[in-house]
């Protein structure tokens, strides 16, 4: 499939469930949430060796936060619940405890709860306090800037890892312009988080390795360098570098809206601006259970078989 | 689901025991099932038939209505589990003692223990409560243990008493020792307080929307910021409405104590 001089692959994404929960960290000034949001999701790339996957979903409002203060939502993805909560609670103990004026809740209401400030607040030698507010517990842990509030649970859900665009381009320049773009339009969806450097993963990898102990090695058929080398390659002469775009959502359905959302920004942009061809990674649709065709997701596939 | 109306024909001689009147129970029963019931009356039982005309009533969900004089009925949804219970007219005493679940809304004063030992649902009264409310029955540890419980007129001494968990509100006055030898919870006071206020408190939370209670020494003015915490609680005050709206424009002045009982409590008082 061929829009605006931009080969579609007809392939798809392979994603897999995973365990999420959302974060709402306020602080005194957007600031500092911010600080906190940055620090709390940082190092959580890929759940291959950062524990999570984690990122910003969106910055927001006083009127959109219990405390009526500036905040930051956050979006934590792991492969199990255990994992998650022994993530959620270092990663708020050291980022969010830590930062001046921060106070955190839960972003989500329905699902199983896990422990959030109710074994930080041991962290308060006594001195801590609960309130029971309108049916939430809250602890209040005493620290040198007054006290840290921190729901005692937050609630973790089914969510999605694992969505991704390949954007295949003719130079350094063009598969960064075109990828910041995507980054960009995906940004804009809710309950999803692009969990790379800047929202971009330049190593994309395979599943296995030639060497026993590594399960995820380089990905070779994507390879500018290994074109004319690989067993197998998925590239032409023309294209000289490729990013892919890797995305968690909450549901199938945030995921899906993400994609298409990446799809049309690189489509309207057209060929010209770089980006010459998008495909997606997948390993064969034997591991996932979650199958994102690029042909269902591009601009104005509702209306086709 | 249906319920029933009982409207109240003649004061009875001596005290009764209503508790039997639940909203669930009766539900349940045909009008003439309701006035063959016996309610304890003195040393005697009494049928309901006797005290009250009975009509049936058209609800959504169990719902009993009391209409009438009723400050001879003791224990008026005492261990109220679900449904909804409305008196309309003043209570005797023990109205909504250990209730756990439903609402009970009562259109008139209610006299000393209500709301005692209360652990969930919802306890409004429109007037005034006697002494002792939300406090412990004899025997018990602990006072109000969850739940809310509202009391749009004052109330007398010894409010909350070693109450637990929950929330009370008073939207007018209270009389002296108020919250005394509290372990936990949240209080809300609309109106003045008497002496004494917060005697022996251990944990919880006491909020004073109108004038400023005379403190005893064993609290502490705490100068920190509580920002956060003040306004997750007075967000949630502020639908009470009345006093408790717009407390979250104001700032608070926080005390900590009793330090004669550990002293985690506070008393937060808006400027």
């Amino acid at each position: 499939m061929k829009l605006n001089g931009v080969t579609i692959d007809a392939t798809f994404a392979e994603a897999f469930p995973m365990k999420a929960t959302r974060l709402v960290i306020t602080a005194h000034t957007p600031t500092w949430a911010n600080h906190a949001a940055v620090a709390a999701t940082g190092f959580a790339t890929s759940v291959i060796a950062c524990g999570c996957e984690a990122g910003i979903e969106r910055p927001l409002g006083p009127d959109e936060t219990p405390d009526g203060r500036p905040g930051v939502a956050v979006l934590i993805f792991a492969m199990s619940g255990k994992e998650l909560a022994k993530q959620i609670e270092r990663r708020v103990g050291q980022c969010v405890l830590t930062c001046p004026t921060t106070a955190v809740y839960a972003g989500l209401s329905d699902g199983e709860p896990v422990a959030l400030g109710k074994n930080l607040r041991f962290f308060g030698d006594g001195w801590q306090t609960s309130k029971v507010i309108a049916g939430v517990r809250y602890w209040r842990i005493p620290v040198m800037d007054g006290e840290f509030v921190a729901q005692e649970t937050t609630a973790v859900t089914k969510g999605v890892g694992g969505g991704n665009l390949l954007l295949l381009a003719a130079d350094t320049d063009a598969a960064l312009a075109g990828a910041e773009a995507a980054v960009e339009a995906m940004r804009r969806v809710p309950n999803v988080i692009l969990p790379f450097p800047g929202g971009v993963v330049r190593s994309g990898s395979k599943v296995g390795s030639k060497y026993p102990a590594l399960m995820a090695s380089t990905n070779d058929a994507f390879c500018p360098a290994l074109t004319g080398l690989a067993r197998q390659t998925e590239l032409d002469a023309a294209t000289r570098c490729v990013m892919e775009i890797v995305i968690d959502g909450l549901t199938d359905a945030d995921v899906a809206r993400a994609m298409s959302a990446g799809l049309k920004a690189i489509v309207e942009r057209g060929a010209p601006a770089g980006v010459t061809r998008v495909s997606a990674g997948n390993y064969g649709g034997k591991l996932g259970p979650f199958h994102f065709h690029l042909h269902q997701l591009v601009p104005g596939a509702e209306g086709r078989p | 689901m249906s319920g029933h109306r009982l409207t109240l024909k003649a004061a009875p001689a001596l005290r009764v025991d209503a508790r039997a009147l639940q909203p669930a129970a009766l539900a349940a029963m045909s009008a003439a099932q309701v006035e063959r019931l016996a309610l304890p009356h003195g040393r005697d039982r009494v049928a309901v038939g006797e005290l009250f005309r009975v009509e049936a009533l058209d609800a959504d969900g169990a719902r009993l209505e009391l209409a009438g004089d009723l400050s001879r009925f003791d224990r008026i949804g005492q261990a109220l589990a679900d449904g909804a219970l409305h008196v309309h007219g003043p209570v005797g005493d023990h109205a909504g003692a250990g209730m756990s679940g439903g609402t009970l809304h009562i259109d008139g004063d209610a006299r000393d223990l209500a709301g005692c030992s209360l652990r969930g649902g919802w306890l409004e009264v429109s007037g005034s409560v006697g002494d002792l409310a939300a406090s412990a029955l004899p025997g018990d540890m602990d006072g109000m243990r969850g739940g809310t419980f509202v009391v749009r007129g004052h109330a007398g001494v010894r409010l909350a008493d070693r109450m637990r968990r929950g929330t009370l509100v008073v939207f007018g006055d209270c009389g002296d020792f108020l919250a005394s030898r509290l372990v936990a919870g949240t209080l809300a006071i609309g109106g003045r307080c008497g002496a004494h206020v917060g005697y022996g408190m251990r944990r919880g939370s006491l909020v004073f929307a109108g004038p400023a209670p005379a403190l005893s020494p064993t609290f502490v003015p705490v100068h920190s910021n509580a920002d956060v915490f003040w306004q997750l609680l007075a967000r949630d005050l502020a639908r009470f409405g009345g006093p408790f709206d717009g407390l979250a424009r104001r700032r608070v002045v926080r005390h900590a104590g009793d330090l004669a009982a550990q002293g985690k409590g506070e008393l937060l008082i808006p400027a």
